[in-house]
């Protein structure tokens, strides 16, 4: 079955960092730029995320996310270039169609906060076993029951989706049409998803009373399968990241 | 037989089962939209039935969980975990009311669950992305506003409206109509009712 997480199971140094400091690391990296905003900073710590992924060798894996969002990214570029309605400055013109510069900068402000966002995102999403933040979490006192929550979805997801290909063959072999005009299109969504979502609606209490018998709802703590894995920097890490986002604030406040 | 009333924070275990199969479904019709084709989203029928089934707090927390999740394959789905529990919480409202009980009042409390999804999204979108939706039409009638209006505000909300409400609409009824298919022993499970029924 193939798995919704993007980790990919590598051995690198960001690989060995504990989930918890690379969640700290996303605050880290949005609020910063926000604080001081200039495009030096932002270029700085869209560099220093790239670096972290180049290190951790999962950067072939950013690609497809960022192709979905650069057809985006593109869209605001022209519209905010064009009709932005602040815009004076002509900067060049291509036919009819008329770039100004104040829409151009306020569209690069937001292409870069959204890069940046997605790489901080990424550092996170990459290089860590969902299974191994939740636990993380849970250890810092998420109640087991919402991890439990977290970590079911990762399993479900496959076992509908495979159930929803057997069944979109079955309606198939039936003759259902899934090609065409938009009305036939629409007449195929229900009769493809109705037997996946009641199947799977039906199968919850089954899943509840499976969990209630093996103790779900009991009060006594809970111990866990694997040992916690330490890393040595998190500490420093995390003091470092306070220290500069404090460092970042009064430099706005003082200078 | 008197009802828990349906902000009740202690969930029960039937109740959080739900919400990983909410997320599947969410998951489940954006994959069958886009492998249709379809104009809409689609993306929210999981947690519009999880607030059906187990109320508001249930499905808001589905509606979170969901766009959490999602930021694992789409960072961008993070910042929109507001509207989701905006969904979540006001599906859970309405149901709970009775707004949600025949055909005809279904298209309305679709149209109210697109509006307060818009007036969720509009802020988001215009300080994430300047107010554009990357939605075709969507974003077509905002350079449209935008010429002729020169608001970014009623631009972006317009924008946002013409692909919200149908969405929404859909979504709900699709949702009802799947609600009405369930059997009564499934829907009973969260009636969250604590009598115990014996039989001397």
């Amino acid at each position: 079955m193939k798995s919704i997480s993007l980790y990919e199971e590598k051995a690198s140094f960001v690989h060995d960092v504990d989930p918890i400091t690379k969640l700290w690391y996303i605050p880290f990296a949005i609020l910063i730029p926000i604080i001081l905003p200039s495009f030096t900073i932002s270029f700085l710590f869209i560099g220093l995320s790239l670096v972290l992924l180049l290190g951790a060798k999962v950067i072939r894996k950013t690609i497809p996310v960022f192709g979905f969002v650069f057809l985006i990214l593109i869209t605001v570029v022209l519209i905010q270039g064009m009709f932005k309605p602040e815009n004076e400055t002509v900067l060049f013109q291509i036919g009819p169609l008329t770039m100004y510069k104040e829409g151009l900068l306020f569209a690069l402000t937001i292409t870069l906060r959204v890069i940046n966002i997605i790489c901080a995102f990424m550092i996170l999403v990459l290089t860590t076993k969902p299974s191994d933040l939740v636990e993380a979490l849970v250890r810092k006192g998420m109640s087991p029951r919402i991890g439990y929550v977290i970590v079911s979805v990762f399993q479900i997801i496959p076992e509908m989706m495979a159930t929803m290909s057997t069944i979109t063959d079955a309606q198939r072999a039936r003759g259902m049409e899934t090609e065409g005009k938009l009305l036939v299109r629409i007449k195929a969504f229900i009769p493809l998803l109705g037997p996946v979502v009641l199947g799977s609606l039906i199968n919850t209490k089954e899943r509840a009373m499976a969990l209630e018998v093996r103790g779900f709802n009991s009060q006594a703590p809970k111990t866990y399968l694997y040992e916690e894995k330490t890393y040595q920097f998190s500490k420093v890490l995390q003091i470092g990241m306070l220290l500069l986002t404090m460092a970042a604030v009064s430099w706005r406040i003082f200078l | 037989m008197k009802k828990q009333s349906m902000w009740s924070l202690r969930l029960s275990t039937a109740a959080l089962v739900l919400i990983p199969v909410a997320v599947g479904v969410n998951y489940i019709g954006k994959l069958l939209a886009a492998l249709l084709k379809l104009p809409l989203w689609l993306d929210s029928i999981g947690t519009v039935l999880a607030a059906m089934l187990g109320g508001p707090i249930v499905g808001a927390l589905a509606g979170a969980i969901n766009n959490i999740i999602y930021g694992f394959t789409d960072p961008i789905s993070f910042v929109y975990a507001i509207t989701s529990v905006a969904i979540g919480l006001v599906v859970g409202i309405l149901f709970y009311k009775g707004f949600i009980s025949s055909w005809g009042k279904v298209l309305v409390a679709g149209l109210i669950i697109g509006l307060v999804a818009t007036v969720v999204s509009t802020p988001i979108n215009i300080g994430f992305w300047g107010g554009t939706t990357g939605n075709v039409w969507g974003d077509a009638l905002y350079t449209f506003v935008l010429a002729k209006t020169d608001s970014t505000w009623l631009a972006s909300l317009l924008d946002e409206i013409v692909v919200d409400i149908p969405d929404k609409i859909v979504v709900v009824l699709v949702s009802y109509g799947i609600f009405k298919g369930l059997p009564q022993n499934v829907v009973q499970l969260y009636t969250n009712n604590q009598k115990i029924e014996t039989l001397d």
